[in-house]
This record gives structure tokens, C-alpha cells and sequence, in this order.
């Protein structure tokens, strides 16, 4: 556990985090912010303590974006950036 | 000569229309689209429909999805409106206005625009039946009608 803490320290940042549609529902409880270093590693992060909404994030048609760009799950997160989750949208 | 707007207030046809319809005499061409909510949805009707959208990046989606209609066809004006919040039956929820010198310019990109609008801008709804409220899900013939912008060599 200490390792991890200090591999955080060293390539983490604070990131700000929206969940969108059916998403935010299964993130009520989600904090605001988050340290980590990729969206995968949200997403792996958020497993512990809300297996239910990594499940649906883990849905094929679910994108992620950075700063309002959809990026890859694996895109590099600077500190302060805004990361959100997409389900598949219905407007129109 | 572009207008994106996304707002909770309705909007008026025929002031959208007139507005198009005025803004040069080189406009020989104005398509209109109106979506209105259902009253029902999978079958059983509904109270109300509510959209959530990402603000800011909706406004840039919408833009790209207004610049690429704009690279594929000789088009004068388009106008995009989004409402969001609460909206009930028989209520308008988006509107397309695109104005050219020809109409299958103006027919083709109105429809191209609420193609990729459906399935690329981030707007997501909720409707409330019986007092339960639940997402809508999103449909393959959305996606579907999209793709065909894709296999037309441009």
C-alpha cells in the first residue's frame, strides 16, 4: 500500500470528474475530484467503493472525455483537467 | 451567418424562418426541421421529458457538427436550436433551418445536421412515466442513419 501511495505522489493529479445521462445516477455518491493519472485508472480507482457504476463505464459505447475532447482511456491527465463520462446520447 | 443556441425557453418557425429567409437575396432555398416530444415512449405514454446536456461542450460539438455542413454543402445560413430542461408532450425540442441558393443543398445538410446532431452532440433524455423517471436509450437507427453521411466519398 505505501508503494502505491508513493507512485500516486509522483504521476497523479487532481482531476475534476462529471458522469452524464444513466452515468449520473450510479455516481451520486462519487467525490468530485479524483487523483489519477489516466481515465482507466478513474475507472479502476472508482472499483472499490462503486463496483456498480465501473461496471457501466465499462460498456463498450461509453466515451471519455478530457477538457471536452473525446479521448482514448489511456490519454495522459494534466492537474485541473476535467474528465466526463458519455453513455450514448439521445438528443434530437 | 451561422446561429447555434441552446436554451431552455421554446422558439417561434416562423421567426426562425423569416430570419433565413431575409438574410440575403441570394437565399432561393429554406429547409426547416421541427422535432417536437412524443407523448409516448417504448409504448406507454409520458408525463414529461427532461434533457440534460454538457454545457460547453455541446456549443463545441454543435459548431463541428455546423462546420462540417458547411464544408459539404453550398449553404447560406444554418440555425441550430437545442432546448434543454424539462419539456412536456407536443413541445418543440430542437429545430434545423438551413438557407441556399438550391434545395437539395438546403434538403441534404438539414438532414445531415439532425443525423449527426442525434448521434454526436451530448444531450441526453430522461423521460418521467407513472412518476418514475428513466434515460432514454439510444437507438441503432440513429447510428445507422449517420453512417450513410460516411460513404458518400466526401
Amino acid at each position: 500500500m505505501a508503494n502505491r501511495v508513493v507512485g500516486y505522489q509522483r504521476t497523479t493529479a487532481l482531476i475534476k470528474l462529471l458522469f452524464f445521462g444513466r452515468l449520473g445516477d450510479f455516481a451520486k455518491q462519487v467525490p468530485a475530484t479524483i487523483q489519477a493519472s489516466t481515465p482507466a485508472e478513474i475507472r479502476e480507482r472508482l472499483n472499490a467503493d462503486y463496483p456498480d457504476l465501473v461496471k457501466e463505464l465499462c460498456q463498450p459505447q461509453v466515451l471519455v472525455s478530457v477538457n471536452q475532447m473525446i479521448v482514448s482511456w489511456e490519454q495522459p491527465l494534466a492537474a485541473g483537467s476535467e474528465v466526463a463520462f458519455l453513455p450514448p446520447v439521445t438528443g434530437g | 451567418m451561422n446561429s447555434i443556441r441552446i436554451q431552455t425557453h421554446d422558439f417561434n418557425l416562423a421567426e426562425e424562418y423569416q430570419l433565413l429567409r431575409e438574410l440575403s437575396p441570394a437565399v432561393g432555398a429554406v429547409v426547416t426541421f421541427t422535432g417536437l416530444v412524443r407523448d409516448f415512449e417504448l409504448d406507454s405514454s409520458i408525463d414529461s421529458l427532461t434533457l440534460q446536456h454538457y454545457p460547453g461542450m455541446t456549443e463545441k460539438l454543435l459548431q463541428e457538427i455546423v462546420d462540417q455542413a458547411n464544408q459539404r454543402w453550398d449553404l447560406i445560413a444554418i440555425t441550430l436550436i437545442h432546448r434543454v430542461g424539462e419539456l412536456l408532450p407536443r413541445d418543440q425540442i430542437v429545430f434545423v433551418g438551413v438557407a441556399s441558393q438550391h434545395r437539395v443543398a438546403a434538403f441534404e445538410a438539414a438532414q445531415f445536421l439532425m443525423d449527426y446532431l442525434k448521434t454526436k452532440a451530448t444531450f441526453w433524455k430522461q423521460v418521467s412515466q407513472d412518476g418514475k423517471q428513466h434515460w432514454v436509450e439510444s437507438k441503432d437507427s440513429d447510428s445507422t442513419a449517420a453512417a450513410r453521411w460516411n460513404t458518400r466519398g466526401d
